[in-house]
């Protein structure tokens, strides 16, 4: 339990007003229209979505999950955290294309991509997913803060999971995409400040950098300075073929869309960046400032490490960066510390709140329900989609413990068997509707199989999950890709109008030769 | 011909081109020199200086290269970007649906 002075409160009272009051300023721009709810009328320069980046990926959790890797491996555990580096391609070849398309959300790229029938099915699939995900992700993060609360001051879960989720909520509701990204820089800004404090104030407390090596040296355990620290090719808890299947799934991932579960958050900050060019750097910059963040939090993780090198519980050490601001900064500062932590936590609830919206709105209601719908009912429909995230985030959140697996298996689901595919649909102009919507059906059902069944009945070994991952991809492909050949191509005129808009890269010959003989490029 | 162009006009922008190659290769290795460079740093390794400043070097760099690329596609985009937006609004509306 943590003990709190009144000049603590105080900064936690201020930083709340400020962040859900610089929100709802944003109130008269956010009902002005669709656009406005969803996107800030695309009118954004750069920096501005890339702090929400930054403050998006920085949850709760986030710092658990980091100090959890680093305490583990060493610093060879930041590349756990570099999944995130999809973005080094991707703002150069995929937010460059997506852009271009103007397309709201990932599933109304799918119906300007695909034609027909499977396009609808695709939009109304991947719709529905991500409604489904993001009320999943703001139960999980919500529950973190939930935790959080509980080891500081006692509070029952329940407390921690809906109180700040639903001061979050409120300048959500009231101003949209403006509030969400308004309130994100100010609390990016908060949470960098933070983070630095927090983390040399412990590495200081740690006896300094030179005092940490030498402890590490002294303990044998000079190898968690190691970057580079593999335990062989295929064996221990740290292999090359680990290391070599993430940077192939990170870096190549770029190329496509959804290849990261981050890409959906990505898309709605890379289309409300004012140009492509804004567009590019956003995403750049915002997730070179997530890999920063991670390298300061693996540094003062080691100085946890030696203050406290025998922890052998993961949910002793997943707390080491939390305990490093709450055992060591001074009173006065702790109040400082924990809204900062307020900030990291909302940045993310109101990023999913609004985001699940959006899907909610302009994939389902207003696509599939009422396609007449006036610019003011489409910006009441999205205050009520968030309404009925935020309250599904309550029920996902009370239930997580027992869902935790489930949740990990979603998300593998989503980024194995689909990988591929998320990147043929960007560079192959062949890869048609039906194929995607059968890799998908195909995905859920190997995984199941590959994952849990065969194994259970020893028909298979229990696989790693590397191995997983590449077995996933084969079968897969051995789907899909009789899908595509036996199935028509897209209607050549659905593709040049894509083409002519979007310039995607890869494989569009015969498209492109089509589009210069209309005179079109 | 320089081995690097740096000034576009909208058409040959839109070509997916060497430079876009350059900025792809260096990107992921910037992201990675940087990241490990900042935590050797902050223990004051030397090789984290030498790291970080290939970062930075590369970061600045791939800038270089890529962004006057990128500002002659923007401009070049906005001019045709309201009647894309027309297009999109009528494809939610089911307009162009036989």
């Amino acid at each position: 339990m943590v003990e709190l002075s009144f000049l603590d409160w105080f900064w936690i009272v201020a930083f709340m007003v400020l962040m859900v009051g610089s929100g709802v300023l944003f109130y008269r721009l956010g009902k002005r229209s669709e656009a406005d709810f969803f996107l800030a009328g695309r009118g954004l320069p750069w920096w501005l979505p890339a702090s929400s980046v930054y403050a998006t990926h920085t949850a709760t959790d986030t710092p658990m999950w980091v100090s959890g890797v680093i305490y583990k491996h060493g610093l060879a555990g930041l590349w756990y955290t570099f999944f995130s580096a999809w973005c080094a391609i991707s703002a150069f070849v995929s937010a460059r294309i997506f852009r271009r398309s103007l397309a709201y959300t990932q599933a109304e790229w799918q119906t300007l991509r695909f034609g027909g029938l499977p396009s609808h099915l695709l939009r109304g699939w991947t719709a529905g997913w991500q409604v489904f995900m993001n009320m999943f992700i703001l139960g999980w993060v919500g529950i973190a803060m939930g935790k959080v609360c509980h080891y500081l001051f006692g509070w029952h879960p329940f407390i921690g999971l809906t109180a700040f989720s639903a001061a979050c909520a409120v300048y959500v509701l009231a101003a949209g995409y403006w509030g969400v990204v308004m309130a994100d820089f100010q609390q990016g800004v908060i949470a960098f400040i933070a983070i630095l404090i927090v983390s040399f104030w412990g590495i200081a407390h740690a006896g300094g950098p030179t005092a940490i090596v030498a402890k590490l040296e002294a303990l044998g355990q000079a190898h968690r300075l190691n970057p580079f620290a593999f335990t062989g090719w295929f064996g221990g808890d740290f292999p090359i073929a680990w290391f070599l299947t993430m940077v192939v799934i990170a870096v190549i991932g770029g190329f496509g869309m959804g290849t990261s579960i981050d890409w959906y958050a990505e898309a709605q900050r890379i289309q409300s960046a004012r140009t492509v060019k804004d567009a590019a750097w956003c995403i750049w910059s915002g997730t070179a400032l997530v890999l920063i963040r991670n390298a300061i939090w693996g540094a003062a993780v080691l100085g946890f490490f030696v203050l406290y090198p025998n922890l052998t519980e993961v949910k002793d050490y997943e707390m080491a960066w939390f305990r490093l601001g709450f055992d060591t900064l001074p009173a006065g500062m702790l109040g400082f510390f924990f809204a900062a932590i307020v900030a990291i936590h909302i940045s993310t609830i109101s990023t999913h709140l609004n985001l699940g919206a959006v899907y909610m709105t302009r994939d389902l209601y207003h696509h599939y329900l009422r396609p007449e719908a006036s610019e003011r009912q489409l910006v009441w429909v999205g205050r009520l989609s968030t309404l009925l995230l935020l309250l599904g985030s309550f029920v996902f959140g009370s239930i997580m413990e027992n869902i935790t697996e489930w949740l990990i298996f979603a998300l593998w689901i989503m980024a194995a068997g689909v990988w591929l595919p998320n990147i043929l649909q960007v560079v192959w102009w062949r890869f048609n509707g039906w194929a995607y919507l059968a890799s998908w059906i195909a995905n859920l059902i190997l995984s199941w199989l590959v994952v849990w069944v065969l194994p259970a009945f020893g028909v298979i070994p229990a696989l790693k999950d590397y191995q997983q991952f590449w077995l996933l991809m084969v079968l897969g492909a051995l789907v899909y890709l009789p899908v595509t050949f036996l199935t028509k191509p897209e209607d050549m005129k659905h593709l040049v109008k894509y083409y002519a808009m979007s310039r995607p890269i890869g494989w569009w010959g015969p498209v492109r030769r089509e589009a210069e003989k209309l005179g079109l490029l | 011909m320089a081995l690097i162009r740096r000034n576009w006009n909208p058409k040959d922008a839109d070509e997916w081109t060497r430079e876009d190659w350059i900025a792809i290769v260096l990107s992921p290795l910037a992201y990675a020199a940087l990241m490990v460079g900042t935590a050797l740093s902050i223990l004051l390794m030397p090789l984290g200086y030498i790291i970080l400043a290939a970062g930075l070097a590369l970061t600045l760099g791939m800038y270089w290269i890529i962004n006057p690329k990128l500002s002659t596609i923007s401009d070049a985009y906005e001019k045709k970007q309201k009647a894309y937006l027309e297009e999109l609004e009528r494809k939610v509306k089911w307009e162009d649906v036989p």
